[in-house]
């Protein structure tokens, strides 16, 4: 609620203590009201607890609800740390050895495309019982949301800095070290705080495989038992949890972030942008290579057997040379289809939101004190007790899932962008103040355009974020699409086929990916030279 | 880790097979001789679902067999096929329509108990809207996952029961949409959804699959060809202890249902939602056959059964996927 305050220069200047406990107070107490007054309302459908309900039945389970929230959290903050650190070291990678950057980027895409159905039961297998898959979904679901900013952060440097570090004689390392690093460092909050909620997804979601206590577990038990009480106290926890460790990371940044954004706009397109479309085939092909031997070494490395572990040339036989293959193609087509229905409007829809409730709090800074935490709430909430809700409302066609997918899609975009607003440097509003242009006018002319790298930066990232959140919805509520396909691969153990609709899903990731990158060069070519050096 | 101590103890095992073997059977006293670790995969969360596994464990019926039993919970995204494929698990707990499937795609899988003598599909309604009898469906609107669809089709070819007179709508497990009057019936087990709305206080009725002909055994124990040959012995003492277990939780189903809630604390598992579970799974569970013959068994009728339902639903299986021998050595023991 505090991070949305906006930039300094928006800042009212009477901002009595009382105003501001005010403001922040009235947006969740109105909708605390409301919660309880439909949760009343929608006593017999069963699908919503008013808060009232909560509160009983977390007071007489308080220490069923520790443990297991002891249990997640243990988890997602082991996966969170190790998710982070690999991002981390996976950007500083890239950009201290520029050649490494596609591949790093292309395998990086394509292990997060990996859809959590067909993860799950492999790292089960592969660790055995503990917690080691729980950890693992929970760096997977994270590791990509902070390494995209990074990336993107680790360029947000105007090109005279790199000119002075060069100047003195220093290398890309020292560029890095001094420059890229602190540049970086908003980006990396902001990919950290889009990563605290997820990790808790992930080691929920993680806990399906086979957990014998945790959250994830006990919401299981919850939604099948009908017991509405204990399904939303659980959602309930696990949003607190979520939106205190959004607040956490914030605060700490503000903590320990003292110097001011860089300017990064009006800096010249970097030299040697010619051979760009070769590199970029290069890449794709390194990248393909990569993986492929990475997930044949992988197989091998493991020992796992070949009945649920299919190899690039199993599923490439199944897809082409099997005397079925024509029926797994079809059936495959078919899948895809269903889920591009949810998945394309949700994702723009997501993405649309986002952008404007970003730009809403920019203008009307008042805004933030209810749109926040709902915002926050919104993305905490574990899909899996929201969707029954969504569907009540907006009923089993596509729109549901449409919904649902917005909503997973919404929050980075979101968080990015209003991050990427706030890039806006000071002294260029300083000049359109001057001129008494107002705020929709600095909005347009400065913010916008200051936002475009973070908010392709989120538009390429939901791609693969948007496509977990339509397989889980389709798996865990809908039944339909490819989520549903893959699930039901996995139960009749049709390991061909659930191999081959992960690669596919990779691969038709990897490609809208690559989609939102050509439209990010165009318009950085216009906007933000600065990133296609 | 977990992978490369399986594999030392399996060595030891090979080693020592035979003597094991024999001290499986009780000729040595077992005190001070390692256990051998043995995993039963389950197929679920832990509930009592599996009490019978949880007695036998409780009691040390599997300890005094020379076994070191680890019960392995599943889950939604947890399959049981690839840990027993790969030897993690010894055992693992599944159904006759999964297994075929698996067979079909090549796992060396064998059935050697079947726990749900009768399958715990039903179709459950609102009391005030019953499905009683098959066509009762007609002209209603089911709620299932699209998954299941052979299983209704397969129903409604044993009754004629015209299935295009059914509405159906996807849903997820939940008995939200039937009690939210989205659905006037829902395709689930018989000992969960139905369970959880009786203690919900919304009256409901249940019409079971397996007596309009629908005979897939379920809650089956399944191990490879290669453990059968190799594990034997460990198989053997491990569904002794399962025979011994699930005989004592029928004498008092609230006594397995207070152990589960004691086992599994962390669980969220409500007593009286345990305790009626406990209860209805009896009648699947046990049957004049299992009296005669022990928990577990069937015989070449009920296997005729199952390869015809089996065919409804699109497998084509041979009575060589049942291998009875196991259940006859712990009864012969």
């Amino acid at each position: 609620m505090i991070l949305a305050r906006p930039l300094r220069a928006d800042q009212p200047a009477q901002n009595s203590p009382l105003r501001g406990l005010s403001r922040l107070l009235s947006g969740p107490l109105l909708t605390l009201l409301l919660w309880e007054i439909l949760g009343h309302a929608l006593a017999d459908a069963f699908v919503l607890a008013p808060p009232s309900a909560i509160l009983v039945y977390l007071y007489e389970n308080l220490g069923l609800m520790g443990r297991a929230l002891a249990v997640t959290l243990t988890n997602a903050a082991a996966g969170f740390v190790i998710g982070n650190l690999a991002a981390i070291a996976l950007a500083v990678l890239a950009s201290a050895w520029p050649r490494s950057d596609a591949v790093v980027r292309g395998l990086a895409l394509l292990v997060f495309c990996l859809p959590l159905v067909a993860t799950g039961p492999i790292l089960r297998v592969v660790f055995g019982p503990g917690p080691w898959p729980q950890i693992v979904l929970a760096a997977l679901a994270v590791y990509y949301t902070t390494l995209i900013p990074l990336l993107v952060g680790l360029r947000a440097v105007p090109a005279g800095w790199l000119d002075l570090v060069q100047s003195y004689g220093r290398g890309r390392l020292a560029a890095l070290l001094h420059v890229r690093a602190l540049a970086a460092l908003p980006y990396l909050v902001a990919g950290l705080q889009i990563a605290a909620p997820a990790a808790f997804l992930g080691a929920m979601i993680g806990e399906f495989t086979g957990a014998e206590r945790g959250m994830g577990v006990l919401t299981l038990r919850a939604m099948r038992s009908m017991n509405v009480d204990m399904t939303w106290a659980l959602a309930t926890v696990a949003t607190v949890v979520a939106v205190l460790s959004y607040l956490a990371i914030g605060w700490l940044a503000r903590r320990f972030l003292h110097h001011e954004p860089p300017v990064i706009l009006a800096t010249p397109a970097g030299a040697g942008n010619a051979g760009r479309g070769q590199g970029a085939l290069r890449g794709v092909l390194l990248t393909g290579a990569a993986a492929l031997l990475l997930w044949w070494g992988a197989l091998t490395l493991l020992d796992l057997n070949p009945f649920f572990a299919k190899g690039p040339w199993e599923v490439f036989s199944a897809l082409v040379l099997a005397p079925d293959a024509a029926a797994t193609r079809s059936a495959l087509a078919e899948a895809l289809g269903q889920t591009a229905i949810f998945l394309i409007p949700g994702y723009l829809a997501g993405l649309a939101a986002g952008a404007l409730l970003a730009m809403l709090i920019v203008l009307v800074p008042r805004v933030a004190g209810v749109a926040m935490p709902l915002a926050i709430a919104l993305r905490s909430v574990p899909i899996i007790t929201t969707a029954p809700l969504v569907v009540l409302i907006l009923g089993r066609g596509a729109l549901g899932t449409v919904v649902l997918v917005a909503i997973m899609v919404f929050f980075p975009t979101f968080v990015a962008c209003l991050h990427g607003l706030r890039q806006a440097p000071g002294r260029i509003i300083d000049v359109l103040d001057s001129y008494a242009a107002g705020p929709l006018q600095q909005l347009i002319r400065v913010r916008i355009p200051a936002m475009l790298p973070a908010f392709f930066a989120a538009a390429r990232m939901n791609v693969p974020a948007s496509v977990l959140a339509v397989t889980v919805v389709e798996w865990l509520a809908t039944g339909n699409g490819i989520g549903s396909l893959m699930a039901l691969s996995a139960s009749l153990s049709d390991y061909d086929m659930l191999w081959s609709s992960v690669v596919l899903v990779s691969i038709l990731s990897a490609l809208g990916y690559a989609g939102v990158g050509l439209l990010e060069r165009r318009v950085f070519r216009v906007y933000a030279p600065e990133q296609l050096q | 880790m977990k992978k490369a101590a399986g594999i030392t103890r399996r060595h030891v095992l090979g080693a020592g097979g035979a003597v094991l073997g024999v001290g499986a059977m009780g000729v040595f006293p077992r005190r001070g001789w390692a256990q051998v670790p043995v995993s039963l995969q389950l197929s679920w969360l832990h509930s009592t679902q599996f009490a019978g596994s949880y007695i036998a464990l409780e009691r040390g019926w599997w300890r005094d067999g020379g076994l070191d039993v680890t019960l392995v919970a599943g889950g939604p995204n947890a399959p049981v096929e690839p840990p027993v494929v790969s030897g993690a698990a010894l055992v693992g707990i599944s159904a006759a329509d999964y297994t075929a499937a698996a067979v079909e795609q090549g796992a060396p899988f064998r059935i050697i108990g079947v726990a749900m003598q009768k399958n715990p599909f039903v179709i459950a309604s609102l009391a005030a809207n019953p499905v009683n009898v098959p066509s009762d469906m007609e002209g209603m609107r089911i709620g299932m996952a699209l998954a299941n669809t052979p299983v209704l089709e397969a129903l409604c070819r044993l009754n004629d029961v015209d299935i295009d007179a059914i509405e159906v709508v996807p849903t997820q497990y939940s008995p939200q949409p039937l009690v939210a009057g989205e659905v006037d019936c829902l395709l689930c087990w018989e000992t969960d959804l139905p369970v959880a709305m009786t203690i919900q206080g919304v009256e409901n009725v249940t019409m079971l699959m397996a007596d309009y002909g629908y005979a897939v055994h379920s809650q089956t124990y399944i191990a490879t060809d290669d453990s059968l040959a190799t594990r034997r012995a460990e198989i053997v003492a491990l569904m002794a202890g399962e025979v011994r277990g699930w005989e004592a939780y029928r004498e008092d189903t609230d006594a397995a249902a207070a152990l589960t809630l004691e086992m599994f604390p962390d669980a969220g598992l409500d007593p009286e939602t345990q305790r009626l579970q406990a209860a209805r799974q009896v009648p699947l569970m046990f049957s004049d056959l299992t009296d005669a013959n022990g928990f577990g068994w069937w015989t070449d009728e009920t296997v005729a059964a199952n390869i015809d339902t089996l065919a409804l639903l699109g497998r084509t299986v041979t009575p060589d996927m049942w291998d009875r021998s196991i259940l006859e050595e712990v009864r012969g023991a």
